[in-house]
């Protein structure tokens, strides 16, 4: 064959349009971070606290330390695109470490010092990484059954009308629920409250999971199931490799969106039952007017959070490669 | 590999059929009686004016309907349900996105689980797709995700094409090309096939037998044994004066 399609090669060259974008900074601007860093580490260390903090030598010596790697990073160009937010984080560090360690301008206990964040971390790691890995177990496990669990609904909802019909009602009157309505009685009915906690996160994931599965599922275009049909494709075929592929953006905003539900109903159970996890250490660090604590168990928080999305996206972007759409995370 | 594929096409036999949809209460006729005999290797034009029915005529045949009224045969036997020796090609080429041009030429494979990759090569080589294996349908022209469409059908050397204007949505250029193409993969396979479509320019170049359909609900109107040598061209006397012919049954006879 000929090949007359000219569009094709430059269509297949095509690269994303922000790929060919280099923004020239200005060559000064890498070189900013580390003295920011350098003189917080000179502050902290020369300028006397206001109070008794721990850990102040080591705080400067980490800010030292900081300032050092960033002025190497950038002799070897390694710092271009993150320079402005390098600059920004020392000199808020600073900023907050002047405004509290040294003129002490806000209420304590309720605000800390960064040595006093320091200070948790270093005392009381080992008791933060347990909750974290408590939280992290609770949360998979729950979350997994839970979505395999929505996903599975979905699919027999949108394949399935016998299906469809017993289970749609129970759906429609479980799912907009908010699972922590559920709370009292599943610890009620429930005698561990771990696996009480489970059940609610697997709810909570379970039903977003399941309504968007099914929406993919019933968007898809009914001639992918003639193509396969005309090849010889059975139900299973056409449920498994025709309507789950199909339907997998939009499995994978559910997934999403259950797992933000995953993350609130985490927190509520280790508050309010569990008695272990990151939910549970804030909840006894403000009983204990903890207040570093608290944030430090904030920050891990966030990361454990942070850091779950961006796993789902990095497998959303493997599965849907095939995709056009540029959404990064 | 096989050494001799099976490169005759099968026969169809279309005995008195009538189908219809019901949309809400409205019972809607869409094939009035149709009998048509098609022998082994014909490639056969199905023309008629737009939603007469044509593509029904299509899906009934690959099996994917069954009629209400009448009987259809393949090779003999009834129809029962979509059969691989009997493929269906649509408009639009109705690739998964989710797979490569490789894998989707590939699909009939994955569902009859019998792999066969030097049977893949070939029939991405034949329709001129070799490079763009691992290119993803929405990378892909026009033209060229309607070849991809076209080796994913013929990859199992099917006995029956089903083609439902295949091209109708190609502009102009790449469309010779594609009806050249089709003509030449008909000629090596032998295959029986059968093309709904709405232009009768490609139906003289290509069919080897134009049935022209009435509106709805459709019926025969006329059938018209095309014995012109191929390769017939577009400007050839009989091939303008057999249009001409054409297209006064199908009610155009004062346009041009």
């Amino acid at each position: 064959m000929s090949g007359t399609d000219i569009s094709l090669t430059d269509r297949i060259g095509t690269r994303h349009p922000d790929a060919g974008i280099t923004r020239r900074h200005p060559a000064i601007l890498p070189w900013l971070p580390g003295p920011v860093w350098l003189a917080d580490a000179l502050v902290t260390w020369r300028w006397p606290d206001a109070d008794d903090f721990p850990d102040t030598t080591l705080l400067a010596i980490l800010f030292a330390v900081t300032g050092i790697a960033l002025l190497t990073a950038a002799a070897t160009g390694v710092l271009t695109k993150r320079a402005p937010w390098a600059t920004a984080l020392g000199s808020g560090f600073g900023a907050w470490e002047i405004a509290q360690a040294k003129l002490l301008s806000l209420p304590r206990p309720f605000f800390g010092t960064p040595q006093d964040l320091l200070d948790v971390f270093i005392t009381d790691w080992h008791r933060l990484g347990d909750s974290l890995l408590h939280s992290l177990g609770l949360l998979a496990a729950g979350y997994t059954v839970g979505s395999l669990a929505g996903i599975a609904t979905g699919i027999g909802l949108g394949r399935s009308k016998r299906f469809r019909y017993w289970v749609h009602p129970v759906l429609r009157a479980i799912g907009p629920l908010p699972p922590v309505a559920l709370l009292p009685l599943t610890f009620v009915l429930i005698p561990s409250s771990w696996l009480a906690g489970e059940a609610l996160m697997a709810l909570a994931s379970g039903f977003p999971a399941a309504i968007l599965t099914w929406s993919g599922i019933a968007a898809v275009d009914p001639a992918y199931y003639d193509v396969a049909r005309t090849m010889g494709a059975r139900e299973r075929f056409l449920t498994l490799r025709v309507a789950l592929p199909a339907a997998m953006p939009q499995i994978f905003v559910g997934l999403f969106m259950g797992l933000g539900a995953s993350f609130a109903m985490l927190i509520i159970a280790e508050m309010l039952g569990v008695k272990a996890g990151l939910g549970f250490y804030m909840q006894w660090a403000q009983g204990w007017a903890a207040y570093p604590n608290m944030y430090a168990a904030l920050i891990v928080m966030s990361l454990m959070c942070t850091g779950l999305i961006t796993l789902l996206f990095r497998l959303r972007d493997r599965i849907l490669v095939w995709q056009k759409d540029g959404l990064k995370w | 590999m096989v050494t001799t594929p099976a490169t005759s096409g099968l026969s169809l036999g279309l005995s008195a059929i009538r189908h219809g949809y019901t949309l809400g209460r409205d019972f809607t006729a869409v094939i009035g009686g149709v009998t048509l005999n098609i022998a082994a290797g014909e490639f056969v034009a199905l023309l008629g004016p737009s939603g007469c029915g044509k593509s029904t005529l299509l899906r009934l045949i690959a099996g994917l309907e069954a009629p209400h009224e009448g009987e259809i045969l393949a090779d003999g036997l009834p129809v029962a349900g979509p059969h691989p020796d009997r493929i269906l090609m649509f408009q639009d080429p109705t690739l998964y996105p989710w797979r490569t041009v490789r894998q989707n030429v590939s699909l009939s494979q994955d569902i009859s689980g019998k792999k066969d990759a030097a049977a893949v090569d070939d029939i991405i080589s034949l329709v001129g797709l070799s490079g763009f294996e691992r290119a993803w349908p929405h990378q892909l022209s026009g033209g060229m995700a309607q070849r991809a469409a076209l080796a994913r059908a013929l990859i199992n050397h099917p006995k029956l094409l089903l083609l439902d204007e295949p091209l109708g949505k190609l502009d102009a250029l790449t469309r010779l090309t594609m009806q050249t193409e089709l003509h030449r993969l008909w000629k090596e396979r032998g295959f029986t096939a059968v093309m709904v479509t709405h232009d009768v320019e490609e139906a003289l170049f290509l069919a080897t037998r134009i049935v022209t359909l009435s509106a709805r609900p459709a019926r025969i109107v006329s059938d018209i044994q095309v014995d012109l040598p191929f390769h017939r061209h577009r400007d050839d006397p009989q091939v303008l004066q057999l249009r001409r012919d054409i297209l006064t049954r199908l009610g155009h006879r004062d346009d041009w």
